[in-house]
């Protein structure tokens, strides 16, 4: 029998995170600490200890990366606007009961300037575009409520040009199926109520193929299985409720032996330096496999699914039933 | 973070990493602090612009370095070059990008920043030659993206790329010449499903442009198909492309039925071979249950419940072959019996 999940361990390492100030990684990571925070958070709420960070101070943290002359929030004070620190920062709040400190309506615009006429959206006033970013506008404008001002025809008409012959999704048309590519397709058709766009058959093909004999999963065909993996190919094989054709004993081996057992995270791979990137979609992947102990972590927004019932959002999704110790 | 080795340090070694460590995160702090007290108060001048050189070179991922590089050249540098000077400056921007990915292959920000950059290309060198620089930057763009493309074949930013600059160039490359691109990238190795699929991508838009005599070329696929199943049965990047070549519902040429059936029997001969391999078993699955479904009308009972019992006969064998995918097998049986 391997390791279990030493959550006391990563709720350690989870806090600790904010305590490197004198590491030069803390600083060359700046760009990504509104994400970073909402990986964390989520690692937390999901092994059940919210309270492990401090609430007020994380919730300074997100408004003093607002980007006032964009109307977005950037990764870090001082730092542009850009899709991706915004949606994690309305996730944030959101988790953190918090979204009335948020300027709604600004932000709901923000994000629908960046629609392309393609119907992608760009991250950025600077146009770089991807599937990612259109995923990003659905969930933040779904959290937010204004789902409405969306204009579904030409945001769904771009997801379908990017639908390749294997059922799966690439990053931009033209672009070759990738896990992760597949999740934020497939998650945002959820949103919208179009999963009829999906080759269902097709696509959980494709998907269970990820898994490789040590239990790991890829996320291309003839690649090196990832830890991050888990999330991207479970949450999209949870949502077309097809998490059983894969095994998932093997899976949750595999991404408890990637924890560090001295330091507390989890690791693209047994062996490897931890990251909270890592540590939160190894988590979740165990959530979706039904690992005990755990809090449902809801697969479309990648958040707790109590908190996506609460706002009334919760989809028609399946994971394994959770074990008891 | 990926592929970083845990390596476990005494206390010493680490203070003495955080004292080494000191200089430079000192510098970074501080170049960090100028370069955004700059963009703070609108600074669009060379000396700015070098400094977010030195800062990129440091950190490439800095996102917002990035952003405020563009709009000192847009709001500063440009404003007072000729085009010559713009297209010398672009110049050693794309450089810069090169040195770059050289060392950070899978950054987005520098990708985006190369691609910003050939957008801001003037006219010229002359009114006569108004894509006279365009076209030759596009050329080189394309041997670099191959270029990354030989350090990591399945590097799909430089795929994408790569499709960018054959979409954009202002005189377009034949695209059979992509044929012969992602075939070399095939022979060399047969896993590399990014060139299987670019080819399939391809291949359509040809067929689609009636530049490419469908029925022969799909006989030329299927034969490339099958010496690579024979190199290696195990290797899914081939019978996913299979599975593309015979399209499910996606194109019906000439006698469907007896190209099906003919694919059936040369995975079979295969299957013989190699009575394990699950993807043998999994394709000829597959291809007489589309038989079924899409020539059941002319198949008689006994034609198809022969069929429908041989389908069923291997999923039994899947479940014990392919275990970690058992529960697909059995939803398959249960689910898809075509009468
Ligand atoms: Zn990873």
């Amino acid at each position: 029998m391997g390791p279990a999940l030493d959550i006391p361990l990563h709720v350690k390492y989870i806090q600790s995170l904010g305590e490197n100030k004198d590491d030069l990684v803390y600083h060359l990571t700046a760009h990504l600490r509104m994400n970073a925070v909402y990986w964390g958070l989520t690692a937390l709420l999901i092994m059940k200890h919210k309270d492990a960070l401090d609430r007020d101070e994380m919730i300074d943290f997100v408004m003093s990366c607002w980007d006032d002359e964009a109307g977005g929030f950037g990764a870090h004070p001082d730092h542009d606007a850009h899709i991706h620190s915004t949606l994690s920062a309305i996730q944030i709040l959101v988790m953190q009961n918090a979204l009335d400190r948020v300027d709604v309506p600004r932000v709901v615009k923000f994000i629908l300037s960046l629609q392309q006429d393609s119907g992608v959206f760009a991250g950025d006033q600077w146009g770089e575009i991807d599937t990612r970013f259109l995923y990003i506008a659905v969930n933040a404008l779904s959290l937010l409520g204004h789902l409405h001002e969306l204009d579904v025809e030409k945001t769904v008409g771009y997801i379908r040009r990017c639908r390749n012959f294997d059922g799966g999704f690439g990053a931009r048309e033209g672009a070759e199926s990738h896990a992760s590519q597949v999740f934020v397709c497939v998650a945002a058709l959820a949103i919208l109520d179009r999963l009829e766009e999906v080759d269902q058959d097709m696509l959980g093909w494709w998907l269970a193929e990820r898994q490789l004999p040590n239990g790991g999963l890829n996320g291309r065909p003839e690649k090196l299985e990832d830890v991050c993996y888990s999330f991207w190919v479970l949450s999209a094989m949870s949502i077309l409720n097809k998490v059983p054709w894969i095994n998932a004993e093997k899976l949750t081996a595999f991404i408890l032996s990637a924890q560090d057992p001295e330091q507390g995270g989890i690791a693209d791979r047994p062996g490897d330096q931890p990251d909270v990137f890592h540590t939160i979609f190894g988590v979740a992947g165990l959530s979706i496999l039904g690992y005990p102990g755990l809090d449902d972590l809801d697969p479309v927004y990648c958040m707790p699914a109590s908190v996506i019932e609460s706002l009334g959002l919760r989809k028609g999704w399946t994971a394994l039933p959770r074990r008891q110790v | 973070m990926h592929n970083v080795k845990r390596v476990r340090y005494s206390a010493e070694a680490l203070a003495a990493q955080r004292q080494r460590e000191k200089a430079r995160l000192k510098e970074f702090q501080s170049l960090t602090g100028e370069v955004l007290a700059r963009k703070q108060r609108k600074d669009h001048s060379r000396e700015a612009f070098d400094l977010t050189t030195r800062l990129l070179q440091i950190n490439p991922e800095f996102y917002t370095i990035w952003n405020y590089r563009r709009l000192v050249l847009l709001n500063g540098i440009f404003v007072e070059s000729t085009p010559t000077q713009i297209n010398d400056v672009l110049s050693d921007d794309l450089s810069l990008t090169t040195t770059l990915l050289k060392q950070h292959p899978k950054v987005y920000c520098i990708w985006t920043h190369r691609q910003w950059c050939l957008a801001q290309v003037p006219d010229g060198p002359t009114a006569s030659d108004r894509n006279g620089w365009r076209q030759a930057y596009w050329n080189k763009e394309l041997f670099v993206a191959e270029k990354m493309l030989e350090a990591d074949p399945r590097n799909f930013h430089a795929w994408t790329y790569r499709r960018y600059v054959l979409a954009q160039m202002p005189v377009k490359r034949p695209e059979t010449a992509d044929l012969a691109f992602t075939k070399r990238k095939i022979e060399s190795n047969i896993s590399n499903f990014s060139a299987w699929h670019q080819r399939s991508k391809t291949l359509t838009s040809l067929w689609d442009a009636g530049k490419l005599d469908k029925a022969r070329s799909l006989e030329e696929e299927f034969d490339l198909v099958r010496n690579a199943m024979y190199t290696d049965p195990n290797d899914q990047s081939v019978w996913i492309y299979h599975r593309w070549l015979v399209g499910p519902g996606e194109f019906v040429i000439g006698d469907d039925k007896g190209l099906l059936e003919r694919e059936v029997s040369s995975i079979q001969e295969l299957l013989d071979i190699q009575p394990d391999s699950k993807w043998c078993m999994e394709s000829i699955v597959f291809y007489k249950k589309l038989l079924l479904r899409r020539h059941g009308d002319s198949l008689g009972d006994d034609e198809r419940g022969k069929l429908n019992s041989e389908c069923e006969e291997l999923l039994g064998s899947l479940q014990s072959v392919d275990p970690d995918r058992h529960q697909r097998y059995v939803d398959l049986s249960r689910n898809h019996h075509i009468v």
